[in-house]
C-alpha cells in the first residue's frame, strides 16, 4: 500500500515539474543578467557607471541588430546563417564607396542596406529550394569574402573629405544612436512576428514544415520573408559599425557570426525553429556584452575572455535544451 | 529464469485521464513468464494507452507497476527498457541507409565501441535466422528489405537486446497472409524462449492462433484476462464491443441534396482509370481500402496537395482549377492528412495559433493580424469541437491524442469550408474524442459541407458513412450506399479475395 502511494506522489510530481519549466526558461536569461550587474556592482570597480553601461548596450547594438534579424531565420526553421561577417562587410565596404561618391551619408547607408537585402533574398531563394542553410550561407560567406579581396584588394576602404561617422556619433541624451537603433528595431521585430501574418507564418513553418505546407503557407516565401528580414538587419548593423569604424576592411568583425549565433542560442531560440522571440535573442545578445564588458573591467586576457565566455554560452545552451526537452515530454 | 515470481509483470489501478475523459480508469494487467498475452478492444478503449504506460510513453496518473515483484517506476522509454521491456513498432525504427547487420546492433546498450565487420555479420546472421530471415544478407542496406523483411527485423533487434517483456503493437497490420505467418512463428519462438509477450491486434485469428490468454479492454477499464482455449469468436466480439457501441455513431439524417463535390474524369498518378465521385449536401462518403490501395492518392488531389494529371473537380456544379494547397483553402476545401504529428498540427505552437494557422489570412488586413478576430473565431471553433477553453494557451504537443485530433479538424472550421477531406479521423483518439469528432463532421454535413473520409477502420467507415466506396490497388472495387453494405462485404472487398 505504502509503494502504491509512493510511486502515485512520483508520477504526479513527473507531471508538475513539466508546466514550471516554461516559467524558468523565459525568465532565467534577465535574471541572470540582472545578477551578473548586481555581482559586477559590487565587485568590479568602474562597472557601475553610465560610461560602462552605455558602453556595453553600444557593445550589444551590432551584434544585438544582427541576432534580432537572425532570430527570424531560426524561427522559420533554418537554423543559422553562417555568412553574417562577410555580407555585413561587404555592405559596410559599399557604404564607404557610395559615400565618397556621392557625398551623402543617407544616400550610401540606403545603397548599403539594399545590398545586404539583394544578397539576403538570393541565399533565402536558394534555401527556400529546399538546400541547407548552413552549407547555402558558409558558400556565400567565402565567395563574398573573395569578392571584396578582389574588390578591395585586401586594403582598408576608408573614406576622405566625407563625413560618414553621423550615425555612430549621433547623440540623445548621451546615449549614441546605435542603441535607440536596436531597442526600435527589436520591438518592431518582435511586433512584426506576433501580429503580421509574415511573421505568424515564420513561426509555425519552423514548428512544422509539412504542416505549413498542407495549411498553404509557401515554405519558400515565408523562407524568402525570414532572409529578408535578417539580410535588413545585416544591412543596419554594417552601417553603423562602418560609422563607429571609419573604415572597413576584408578581415574585419571575424567574430561577429559567432557572437551572433551565440546570443540566439543563449537568448533561447530553438535550433530547430519555431520556438523563439527576437527578444530573447537581444536579451542573449546583451547577456554576452555584459560578460564581455565585466572581464574586460577585470583586465582578464582576451584569449582567457573567449575560453569563459564559450563555457558560460555552452552551459547556458545545455540548460535550455534541458529544460524545453522537460517542458514538451 | 525467474520462475517462482507468478507474475512478469503486474500492473494494478493504473488511471490516466485526459479532462474529463478517462483513458485509463483502474485497469489491472498482468503477465506471466512465458506467455503471450493478446490486448483486444475497440480504437481507443485502452489498449495503446496501457502499452505506453508499460513503454513508459505515457506517464499514469496513478497506479503500481512491479516486474517479477519489484515495483518501478517507468517515467520514460529509457527506465522501460532498462526494466526489460522491448517493444516491436508499427513504425519502423530502423536506419535505411544502414546495413541489416548494423542495424541490430543500433540502439544496444551493450554494443561493442567497435567491431570487425566480419564478427558483427556472423553474430547478425545467427540472430536473423532465429526470425526466418536466414536468407537475408546481413550485409545489405535496410532500404532493400520488404515491408515484411523490416518488420522481422524489428522483432530481430528486439531478439538482441535480449529484452524480457516485448510488446507488439498491431505488428502485422501492413502485412500479407503469407508474411503474417513468419511474424506469428517468430512471436512464438520468443515466448518458448521464456520471454513474456504483449500482442496488440485488431485480427481475432490471430488471437486464437498464438495467445495463451486475453486482455479485453472497454472504454478504458480492462477485464480479468481469460484463457484463450475457453473462448470463441463470438464471445470475445460481443466482450469487446459491449452495449455502447450505438450511441458512438451519430444518426444520419438521410436527406441528400445537391451534389456538393463531383470529380469527372480525375486522373492521378497511383490510380487506375477515372475518378468519378459525388458527394451530396447531407451525405459523408466513405473511402476504404487497404495500405497501398489509393485512398490517399485520391485525397491529396482533390485537396490540391497532389498534381492531377487530368480530369476535374466541381464544387457546386462549377469547376474549380486546383493547383498547390492554398488554391485549394481558398476554394474552401479543408484537408486532415492521416498522420497529426508528420504533417496535421504543430506541436510546438499553442491551441489558439494552431486553429487560426489556416485562415490567418482571412483575419489579416494588409498583412497585420487581427488579434481580437482570431481569438473570437479560434474560440468558436475550439467550443465546437469541445476543445476546453481554458486550453486555448497551451501547446498542441501536450496534449493527449484526441484532443490533438480535435485540433487538428477544428482548425478548418475557419476556412468556412465547403468540403471536408479527413484522413483517418479517430486513428490514436480516445473514445470520448471520437464521439465528438464523428458528431461534428455530422453536424457539418447537414450544414451543407462535402464531407470524405477514408479510414482503415471497418467499424468507423460503417458507422459513420452515408455512401462507402472500396478501392483495392488503386482501383475501385465498389460504390454503394452503406445500407447496401454488411461488415462482411466490406471486409471481404477491402481484402479483395476471391473466397
Amino acid at each position: 500500500m505504502t509503494t502504491t502511494e509512493k510511486i502515485s506522489i512520483r508520477f504526479q510530481d513527473l507531471s508538475s515539474v513539466r508546466r514550471r519549466t516554461d516559467a524558468v526558461r523565459n525568465w532565467a536569461l534577465p535574471i541572470l543578467i540582472v545578477l551578473v550587474f548586481v555581482v559586477a556592482s559590487a565587485t568590479v570597480p568602474e562597472f557601475f557607471k553610465f560610461e560602462t553601461i552605455r558602453s556595453i548596450l553600444l557593445l550589444t547594438s551590432i551584434t544585438g541588430i544582427v541576432a534580432v534579424g537572425m532570430t527570424a531565420v531560426t524561427l522559420s526553421g533554418n537554423l543559422f546563417s553562417l555568412g553574417v561577417t562577410s555580407s555585413a562587410v561587404f555592405s559596410g565596404v559599399i557604404y564607404v564607396w557610395v559615400g565618397q561618391a556621392t557625398g551623402s551619408m543617407y544616400a550610401a547607408a540606403a545603397v548599403a542596406i539594399v545590398a545586404a537585402v539583394v544578397i539576403g533574398l538570393v541565399q533565402g531563394f536558394i534555401v527556400g529550394l529546399g538546400l541547407n542553410t548552413v552549407i547555402v550561407t558558409l558558400a556565400f560567406g567565402s565567395i563574398i569574402y573573395g569578392l571584396i579581396a578582389i574588390l578591395t584588394k585586401g586594403e582598408v576602404v576608408q573614406a576622405q573629405g566625407v563625413n560618414l561617422e553621423g550615425f555612430a556619433t549621433f547623440q540623445i541624451f548621451g546615449i549614441p544612436l546605435p542603441i535607440y537603433i536596436f531597442v526600435v528595431f527589436t520591438a518592431l521585430a518582435w511586433f512584426l512576428t506576433e501580429h503580421t501574418l509574415i511573421g505568424r507564418n515564420v513561426h509555425l513553418l519552423g514548428s512544422n514544415k509539412n504542416t505549413a505546407r498542407n495549411s498553404g503557407i509557401s515554405p519558400m516565401g515565408t523562407t524568402i520573408w525570414a532572409f529578408t528580414a535578417f539580410s535588413l538587419s545585416i544591412g543596419i548593423a554594417a552601417v553603423l559599425q562602418t560609422s563607429q569604424m571609419h573604415q572597413i576592411q576584408a578581415d574585419n568583425l571575424p567574430g561577429l557570426t559567432m557572437d551572433v549565433v551565440a546570443a540566439v542560442l543563449v537568448g533561447g531560440t530553438a535550433v530547430t525553429g519555431g520556438d523563439g522571440s527576437p527578444v530573447k535573442s537581444a536579451i542573449g545578445a546583451l547577456f554576452i556584452a555584459t560578460i564581455t564588458q565585466v572581464m574586460v573591467l577585470m583586465s582578464i586576457p582576451e584569449g582567457q575572455r573567449y575560453f569563459v565566455l564559450g563555457v558560460i554560452v555552452v552551459a547556458l545552451v545545455v540548460v535550455l535544451h534541458l529544460l524545453r526537452k522537460a517542458g514538451t515530454r | 529464469m525467474n520462475t517462482e515470481a507468478p507474475y512478469r509483470l503486474k500492473a494494478t489501478g493504473i488511471t490516466k485521464s485526459y479532462g474529463a475523459v478517462n483513458a485509463l480508469a483502474d485497469v489491472n494487467f498482468e503477465l506471466k513468464p512465458g506467455e503471450v498475452m493478446a490486448l483486444l478492444g475497440e480504437n481507443g478503449a485502452g489498449k495503446s494507452t496501457i502499452v505506453k504506460v508499460i513503454s513508459g510513453l505515457i506517464i499514469p496518473d496513478t497506479g503500481q507497476i512491479t516486474i517479477d515483484g519489484e515495483p518501478v517506476l517507468l517515467s520514460s522509454v529509457r527506465a522501460s527498457q532498462t526494466a526489460g521491456i522491448a517493444v516491436v513498432q508499427q513504425e519502423f525504427s530502423t536506419v535505411g541507409t544502414m546495413s541489416v547487420a548494423e542495424n541490430l546492433v543500433l540502439g544496444q546498450s551493450n554494443a561493442p565501441a567497435w567491431w570487425s565487420p566480419q564478427k558483427l555479420n556472423d553474430q547478425a546472421k545467427l540472430i536473423l535466422a532465429r526470425v526466418g530471415l536466414e536468407d537475408i544478407d546481413p550485409r545489405r542496406s535496410v532500404d532493400t528489405l520488404s515491408v515484411a523483411e523490416m518488420q522481422l527485423l524489428e522483432i530481430a533487434r528486439v531478439l538482441a537486446k535480449d529484452a524480457k517483456i516485448v510488446i507488439f503493437d498491431e505488428p502485422t497490420a501492413a502485412l500479407s497472409d503469407a508474411e503474417i505467418v513468419r511474424v506469428l512463428e517468430a512471436v512464438k519462438r520468443l515466448a518458448s524462449e521464456g520471454r513474456s509477450v504483449i500482442y496488440v491486434t485488431h485480427r481475432l485469428g490471430e488471437v486464437f492462433e498464438i495467445a495463451d490468454r486475453v486482455t479485453i479492454f472497454r472504454n478504458g477499464r480492462s477485464e480479468p484476462p481469460l484463457l484463450v482455449k475457453d473462448l470463441t469468436v463470438d464471445k470475445v466480439v460481443a466482450l469487446m464491443i459491449g452495449r455502447e457501441l450505438g450511441h458512438l455513431y451519430p444518426e444520419r439524417t438521410e436527406k441528400y441534396g445537391a451534389p456538393v463535390l463531383e470529380t469527372r474524369g480525375l486522373k492521378v498518378p497511383g490510380i487506375k482509370g477515372d475518378i468519378n465521385l459525388t458527394v451530396r449536401r447531407g451525405e459523408i462518403l466513405g473511402l476504404t481500402g487497404q495500405l497501398g490501395s489509393g485512398v490517399s492518392e485520391i485525397m491529396k488531389a482533390i485537396s490540391g496537395i497532389a498534381d492531377v494529371l487530368a480530369g476535374e473537380v466541381l464544387l457546386d456544379g462549377s469547376a474549380v482549377n486546383l493547383h498547390g494547397r492554398r488554391r485549394g483553402i481558398v476554394m474552401g476545401i479543408a484537408y486532415c492528412s492521416p498522420d497529426r504529428k508528420k504533417d496535421g498540427i504543430f506541436g510546438g505552437i499553442s491551441v489558439r495559433r494552431n486553429l487560426s494557422s489556416p485562415w490567418l489570412r482571412r483575419v489579416s488586413r494588409v498583412g497585420f493580424v487581427s488579434r481580437a478576430q482570431e481569438n473570437s473565431e479560434a474560440a468558436r471553433s475550439a467550443s465546437n469541437f469541445a476543445i476546453d477553453l481554458s486550453r486555448l494557451n497551451t501547446l498542441v504537443g501536450n496534449l493527449s491524442g484526441g484532443n490533438q485530433q480535435k485540433v487538428a479538424v477544428g482548425k478548418w472550421l475557419g476556412i468556412r469550408p465547403r468540403v471536408l477531406l479527413v484522413e483517418e479521423p479517430t486513428r490514436g483518439v480516445d473514445i470520448g474524442a471520437r464521439a465528438e469528432i464523428y458528431a461534428q463532421l455530422r453536424l457539418l454535413c447537414d450544414s451543407g459541407v462535402g464531407v470524405i473520409v477514408t479510414s482503415s477502420d471497418t467499424n468507423e467507415i460503417l458507422g459513420l458513412s452515408d455512401t462507402i466506396a472500396t478501392y483495392y490497388r488503386g482501383s475501385q472495387t465498389a460504390n454503394k450506399p452503406v445500407q447496401e453494405w454488411t461488415e462482411a462485404a466490406l471486409v471481404r472487398e477491402v481484402m479483395h479475395r476471391e473466397d
